[in-house]
């Protein structure tokens, strides 16, 4: 059950995207198309899990004086497994994501999680709370990705959505485009979150 | 010669003409007066006379040691019925001593005119300033004897005799000049005396030339009095503005008019304290205008300090839906709640207007075009005032100069949003004076 | 005495001048007439269908939103007539008849009115709206038409002065009246200046921020503009070129976006030309009105800050 509520947690009431407003480096410049989106998602969720048990392992035995550069080596580890991976099976999303796989090393989200919530909790939360948080970035940047690919070039993942007709607004898929995407999105969850409270 | 004035300001509706060919007429005392206490800025005098005794006109009937204070007289003659709390026009309950007129108007026997100006003293004439109970009877009521006298290490170089009337509808000034013509100048002379001063200026905007004239014919070639046409703009009678345009010089921020060596008095209280000089009878009577679109017989007025307005305006009838009764004038005056405040010393005008003359409308998002910057005698931004008022940024307002705001109310008046700036700037200067005095 | 029971107490001051916004407002609608007229003149009725569907989607808009929250509906203020019409005269004159809509949708719903309405939007809605459609669609929004001439050309007057497109140079003449090739509204330098004689009259518009903006223009195109070196530039040309005119008039002048303070809106006017300038002679595009105020616009609260004017009484330190 309360595992439940930590997955839950990540997903929606702390979702690392529009609730924090976190990590808004790579949800701004990946997020050209839904599949970018998605797969910048999945390796962040891949990191995220990992360092959460990692650092959950061994919290017990880092002095705290030097937490930080430790969970810097654990995460930047994972991190360079990704990047590996990635390129080895996935070549053209890795040239598309290109600078932004590295970047997760100090993608804030990873090392808020490490520091508040890994370093504090034992194995199983831990693992959960990856998930949960890297499932919500990755809905969270496959929805900002779907909305910019479809009216900035008429499809989603790649497939064509939009009737012939539909002549895509370049400025979607332009850095403007993420911003005022973002922007409506994060005021839509906003007006949720306040719809929410007001009733319970 | 261009016509001297100050940069920013408005033209507001003037309507002077309903009264400025009506001659100043007495009005018949009323059979009760209701006298506040305190008529003046500063310390309250103390009541010296008690319930059931007899007062006739002219008599001292409040009074207090402190120099920043005038004391007040008896109107009529009669018996006090009360001392107790009643409204005043400026919207506050203050103590007032009521009295019942016996319809005799008898004079206090001992009141004598005072000698010819060569034979009294500077400080002859102060003294005697407070005796009247003089006090700036433009609105602000600050006590006479105390303006005159100039700070430790101050020097008055000018006196400027307010004739502006810069305000819509009001007359009495111009009535005052145009009539009592030699009082104003008498009253000059003596202001230079008390204040040791060569020259003086009577400043009066240009729409009132036929004053203009008869001041300059009247002076004929006496040294050292000059009448001074100015351009008709609101608020050219606002002391600091008043000043700019004469001298061009500026009252220090937070200073006041002698630190630039101006004394400024209105020449209604010019003409009053010569009057005094030359009867003997303090001050107990004002000219009042009144005038609106709901009256029927609107014109200037010699008014018995402590008359109610709704005696007045019933003397005066009442036409239409009345709307909004104001004291003083339309930019700056008070509106009052009932017709039973009584006229105070500083009472210039009456106004009651009809329901079709009341501005409506809702306040409508600011649009920032910069009106009320434009038009503001300080320079300042009435825009971002209000917006830190309401913000609670006082910060920011003090840094911005909200308390230099002379409240003249340009900003409200000009504002196409029809926002209430100078509503608002008000109440923010209050909480920056509050804010100030606990951080003490 | 019973007449005077229910009397109105308020804070002074008593009275009200007559002015007005949607007054004001209604003002620039009528100022713009002349531009209006001359487009459909020039450029035929497919010009009036585009301002019309892009005034038509603006107010629609706005009653919507201001409905949809609560607030209190006022279309009729004039504000999102001026934003569509203005956005519309800014269109070429064969963009897809959607563009216009699309494109006063995002001005009212993106620009203005998710930033508070009226009053609270940070940028000129109108240009705004025209840089993201610019950027959305920029093959409609450049391709424009010569007067009484059947199809398409990417060249204006601009585009040829800086060597990108091909073509003749129109006259003076041509460039003073309209019969050039542009976006509907802003080709005819005569009707634009005859709208902003009327504002300047009329008390709508301050004369600072046209002729900081004019100015600087003017001066900095003489020196740089030419080929030939310093001082040898065709100021009067780059003057007349261009959407200047409708910029410097009507849209660097937008009370909302622009400084209260008059010291402000010279600078607003001045550092407006000076963009306008780097980006027509150094810059990627031929035209930079739309950005040269667009930046200004964001910087006004800053223009405002700095120049906040000396006090009555006091001393500039």
């Amino acid at each position: 059950m309360r595992l439940w509520q930590v997955f839950k947690n990540g997903l929606l009431d702390e979702n690392p995207t529009f609730r924090m407003v976190l990590g808004m480096c790579p949800t701004l410049a990946v997020t050209t198309a839904a599949a970018n989106g998605a797969w910048m998602g999945v390796a962040v969720i891949f990191v995220l899990t990992m360092s959460n048990l990692a650092v959950s392992l061994i919290r017990d035995f880092i002095p705290d004086k030097i937490r930080i550069p430790c969970y810097v080596v654990v995460i930047a580890s994972f991190v360079t497994v990704v990047d590996l991976l990635l390129k080895a099976y996935q070549p053209d999303i890795h040239a598309k994501l290109g600078i932004f796989i590295p970047l997760i090393v100090v993608n804030c989200i990873i090392l808020a999680r490490a520091e508040t919530f890994a370093s504090k909790n034992p194995i199983v939360p831990s693992i959960f709370d990856g998930l949960g948080m890297g499932l919500g970035f990755t809905v969270a940047l496959t929805i900002l990705g779907s909305i910019r690919e479809l009216l900035g070039a008429g499809t989603v993942f790649g497939l064509r959505v939009m009737p012939a007709a539909f002549e895509p607004a370049v400025i979607m898929i332009l850095p403007p485009g993420a911003f005022i995407t973002l922007g409506f999105l994060l005021g839509l969850f906003n007006l949720i979150g306040k719809r929410a409270k007001q009733v319970s | 010669m261009g016509r001297l004035t100050f940069q920013g300001g408005v033209h507001p509706i003037y309507r002077k003409e309903i009264t400025n060919d009506r001659p100043i007429t007495p009005i018949p005392a009323p059979a009760q007066v209701i006298i506040p206490l305190q008529q003046n800025i500063g310390a309250p005098p103390e009541p010296l006379v008690a319930v059931g005794d007899l007062v006739k006109v002219g008599q001292k009937i409040a009074d207090t040691e402190a120099f920043v204070s005038a004391p007040v007289h008896a109107s009529v003659s009669g018996k006090v019925v009360a001392i107790e709390n009643r409204l005043s026009p400026i919207g506050k309950e203050v103590p007032a001593v009521v009295i019942e007129s016996d319809g005799q108007a008898i004079p206090l026997e001992d009141l004598q005119p005072y000698p010819a100006l060569e034979e009294m003293s500077p400080d002859d004439l102060r003294r005697a300033m407070r005796e009247g109970g003089l006090v700036g009877m433009g609105g602000a009521m600050f006590p006479s004897h105390v303006k005159v006298t100039a700070p430790q290490g101050k020097k008055f170089e000018l006196v400027i005799i307010n004739g502006s009337e810069c305000e819509g509808f009001l007359t009495c000034d111009h009535r005052i000049m145009l009539e009592w013509t030699d009082d104003v100048i008498y009253g000059t002379r003596a202001l230079m005396k008390v204040t040791g001063v060569e020259k003086a200026y009577i400043g009066v905007e240009a729409n009132k030339q036929d004053a203009i004239d008869i001041l300059r014919e009247k002076l004929g070639a006496e040294e050292g009095i000059e009448v001074k046409p100015l351009e008709v703009k609101y608020p050219q009678g606002a002391e600091k503005q008043l000043i700019k345009a004469l001298t061009g010089r500026e009252v220090p921020s937070g200073g006041l008019p002698v630190d630039v060596g101006c004394l400024v008095q209105n020449v209604g209280t010019t003409a009053t304290f010569a009057r005094y000089l030359k009867t003997g009878m303090p001050l107990v009577d004002r000219v009042v205008t009144v005038s609106g679109s709901s009256v029927k017989n609107p014109g200037n007025y010699l008014v018995k300090i402590g008359t109610s307005f709704g005696y007045i305006l019933d003397y005066c009838g009442i036409i239409g839906e009345p709307k909004k009764l104001i004291s003083g004038g339309p930019m700056m005056g008070v509106a009052q709640i009932t017709p039973e405040v009584p006229v105070v010393k500083g009472t210039s005008g009456i106004l009651l207007f009809d329901k079709k003359d009341v501005p409506v409308g809702e306040a409508r998002p600011c649009v920032r075009c910069g009106k009320c910057v434009d038009v503001c005698p300080v320079y300042l931004l009435p825009v971002y005032l209000m917006d830190y008022t309401l913000k609670g940024m006082l910060h920011r307002a003090e840094e911005y100069h909200i308390l230099d705001c002379i409240e003249c109310g340009c900003c409200s008046y000009t504002c196409p949003s029809r926002r209430p700036l100078v509503q608002t700037i008000r109440m923010g200067k209050a909480d920056v004076l509050a804010r100030r005095k606990k951080r003490q | 005495m019973e007449k005077l029971d229910n009397l109105v107490v308020s804070s002074s001051p008593h009275l009200r001048s007559g002015a007005d916004v949607e007054k004001m407002m209604w003002h620039v609608n009528l100022a713009l007439l002349p531009a209006i007229l001359l487009s459909v003149y020039f450029f035929g009725f497919r010009a009036l269908a585009i301002i019309i569907l892009s005034i038509a989607a603006a107010v629609v808009t706005e009653g919507i939103i201001q409905k949809a929250t609560g607030k209190e509906v006022l279309i009729a203020d004039g504000s999102a007539v001026v934003t569509g019409l203005l956005l519309g005269l800014n269109m070429p004159v064969h963009v897809p008849l959607w563009l216009p809509v699309i494109g006063s949708v995002f001005a009212i719903a993106v620009v203005k009115q998710a930033f508070g309405g009226l009053g609270s939007n940070f940028m000129n809605p109108a240009l705004a709206a025209r840089a993201a459609m610019l950027a959305a669609w920029p093959v409609h929004m450049t391709s424009y038409a010569v007067p009484f001439v059947d199809g398409i050309t990417h060249a204006t007057p601009l585009s040829i002065l800086s060597g990108a497109a091909h073509g003749e140079l129109p006259s003076y003449l041509d460039l003073f009246i309209g019969n050039v090739g542009g976006v509907i509204g802003e080709t005819s330098a005569l009707a634009l200046l005859a709208g902003g004689v009327y504002l300047f009259v009329k008390g709508v518009i301050d004369w600072r921020t046209p002729t900081g903006f004019l100015g600087t223009v003017f001066i900095l195109t003489w020196i740089f503009g030419g080929n030939a070196g310093l001082f040898t530039g065709d100021p009067l040309y780059h003057l007349l070129a261009g959407g200047l005119m409708l910029g410097a008039f009507y849209m660097a002048t937008d009370y909302v976006t622009s400084p209260v303070t008059k010291k402000g809106r010279l600078l607003m006017g001045i550092g407006a030309g000076a963009i306008t300038v780097m980006i027509r002679l150094w810059g990627g595009y031929p035209e930079g009105v739309t950005y040269g105020i667009l930046l200004m616009n964001i910087a006004t609260p800053l223009l405002d800050r700095y120049t906040v004017p000396r006090i009555y009484g006091t001393v500039r330190k």
